[in-house]
């Protein structure tokens, strides 16, 4: 073990538990603020896991497009509403909690089976890291090849929700000046 | 999980780190010195001298400047409900300044009695993204430290910040996107190499060179997109309640950013470091282009008024994003059909 390997080591495990400590604050943290600051730090902490597994572009458009853009929305409203809420939630359990635990378990089934076969030696394909393994180029060329599919659905979704924003807002700002728009 | 960042050719560590260092010193002294030089060139656009006091040509004032800024006595409101983030927020904002320049090249690289010198402190194939990612991450500091301030005015600009840095981070990215696909390279190294033997991206890029001045401009929030911190509106804006060299280090931030932006712009439509002759001197050239690009800068805001909040989200939403996008898509139909 030389002390490049340590140093990844070290790496590692910072990160691990910043990930899982940021995970926790946002789940028990009831200031919305610092929830919203510890899903940041969750984010970033992710993209240095993507770093240590020679995914630079993926970490890079994880702090760029997550822990940048989405999370400055998740401030401004944030800000916008106040972060010093403290009525406690009184909706029920509705459909989207049902199916957010529903969710979670099955990545949870998922993770355990994993992770047995791999400790059993059972998983069937063994990583193949070549050198522009995570180079955009490469990445590039799988979107448009073996998931295409997925490719144009998300897209498909991102151009659904674009618009319906744009209605929304444009509805609002119709109520607001009276109809006249 | 033996694996870390590949670098792209073998350079001493030790040499980095001292890369790092000169970088950081010479920034350091470039913010000082723009300060100065930013208040001469505005004193002369409107014929008067500027500072003229201390030193010959005042060129000792930014370090009067230093030591009345760190003298000062570091007030903090009263009310301040999260001591930490308010401190953190405008560390958060100069380390990150800092932290972008890193990977902007500024020379060819030589070597030195066997030893390999890079002419960037850091190489890694996807820069370019790594400089807007850095970017992304330190428009917090402004954001946490406007709303910490608990300050009516602070909080107006931060949200006023929050709201154009979002709008126009897209914008931006996307006006970069030509020069990537005639470079074929996200690396900003590629990037000069591939204008090595071809015209600078200026001449073919034009369009996007336009884009990436105006985002490149508000994504800084310089004159004339300084509503942030609108003297006449909000009193100082985000950074309202700093005082001393806690103000200091946003106003570092805020320097540091344009000189980083303006290294991109050169980098990116200007060949970097290459100039027609004399190639061992890339440094040289690279200062040269820098210090005319902020000139530019500093032209701008002596000139142009301040955008009013609604023509800079038209701006942003309505005139640079469909340009730029459709400047990127005729990129990339000529690229390919070439």
């Amino acid at each position: 073990m030389n002390a490049g390997n340590i140093l990844v080591w070290i790496v590692w495990f910072a990160a691990a538990a910043g990930c899982l400590g940021s995970a926790l604050a946002v789940v028990l943290l009831r200031n919305a603020l610092f929830a919203a600051l510890a899903l940041i730090g969750n984010l970033v902490s992710l993209a240095v896991f993507y770093l240590l597994l020679s995914a630079e572009f993926v970490a890079a458009a994880q702090v760029l497009v997550y822990a940048g853009a989405v999370m400055v929305m998740f401030l401004f409203v944030i800000a916008y509403v106040g972060w010093n809420l403290d009525v406690a939630w009184t909706g029920g359990p509705s459909w989207q909690t049902l199916g957010g635990v529903l969710a979670a378990i099955a990545l949870l089934a998922q993770l355990l089976v994993v992770i047995a076969l791999a400790a059993t030696n059972q998983l069937k394909h063994a990583k193949h890291v070549s050198a522009n393994f995570g180079d955009p180029a490469s990445i590039g060329r799988l979107f448009l090849s073996n998931h295409l599919l997925a490719f144009e659905v998300i897209s498909i979704v991102l151009l659904v929700a674009a618009i319906g924003g744009v209605i929304l807002g444009a509805q609002s700002r119709r109520t607001r000046t009276g109809g006249r728009r | 999980m033996s694996t870390v960042l590949p670098l792209a050719t073998a350079e001493v560590w030790w040499i980095g780190a001292i890369e790092a260092l000169v970088v950081i010193n010479i920034l350091l002294l470039a913010f000082a010195f723009m300060t100065l030089i930013e208040r001469k060139v505005l004193g002369r656009f409107q014929r008067r001298f500027g500072p003229n006091r201390a030193g010959p040509f005042g060129i000792i004032q930014p370090f009067a400047d230093l030591i009345k800024l760190v003298r000062k006595a570091p007030f903090r409101p009263d009310r301040l409900i999260h001591p930490v983030l308010y401190l953190g927020a405008p560390v958060l904002s100069a380390t990150m300044a800092f932290l972008a320049f890193s990977v902007i090249p500024w020379g060819g690289g030589w070597e030195l009695h066997g030893y390999q010198i890079n002419g960037q402190v850091v190489d890694v194939p996807i820069s370019l993204i790594v400089i807007f990612a850095i970017g992304s991450i330190s428009s917090y500091g402004v954001l946490l430290g406007g709303w910490v301030s608990e300050s009516k005015y602070a909080l107006l600009g931060a949200m006023r910040a929050g709201a154009q840095l979002v709008s126009y981070e897209v914008a931006l990215s996307l006006s970069v996107l030509g020069v990537v696909l005639m470079a074929r390279s996200l690396s900003l190294t590629g990037i000069v190499a591939a204008q090595h033997n071809t015209i600078w991206y200026v001449a073919p890029q034009i369009v996007g060179f336009a884009c990436f001045a105006v985002a490149g401009v508000a994504e800084v929030g310089r004159a004339p997109f300084d509503l942030p911190e609108a003297e006449q509106e909000l009193v100082a804006g985000f950074h309202t309640e700093y005082s001393g060299m806690r103000w200091g280090l946003f106003q570092i931030a805020e320097y540091v950013h344009m000189i980083t932006i303006s290294a991109l712009m050169v980098t990116l439509f200007f060949g970097g470091w290459l100039f027609p002759v004399l190639h061992r001197f890339g440094p040289v050239w690279f200062l040269l282009k820098l210090a005319i690009v902020l000139f530019c800068f500093i032209w701008a805001r002596a000139t142009l008024p301040r955008l009013r909040y609604d023509q800079l989200m038209n701006l942003g939403w309505k005139v640079l994003l469909p340009v730029a996008t459709v400047n990127a898509v005729a990129t990339a139909f000529f690229v390919v059909l070439r």
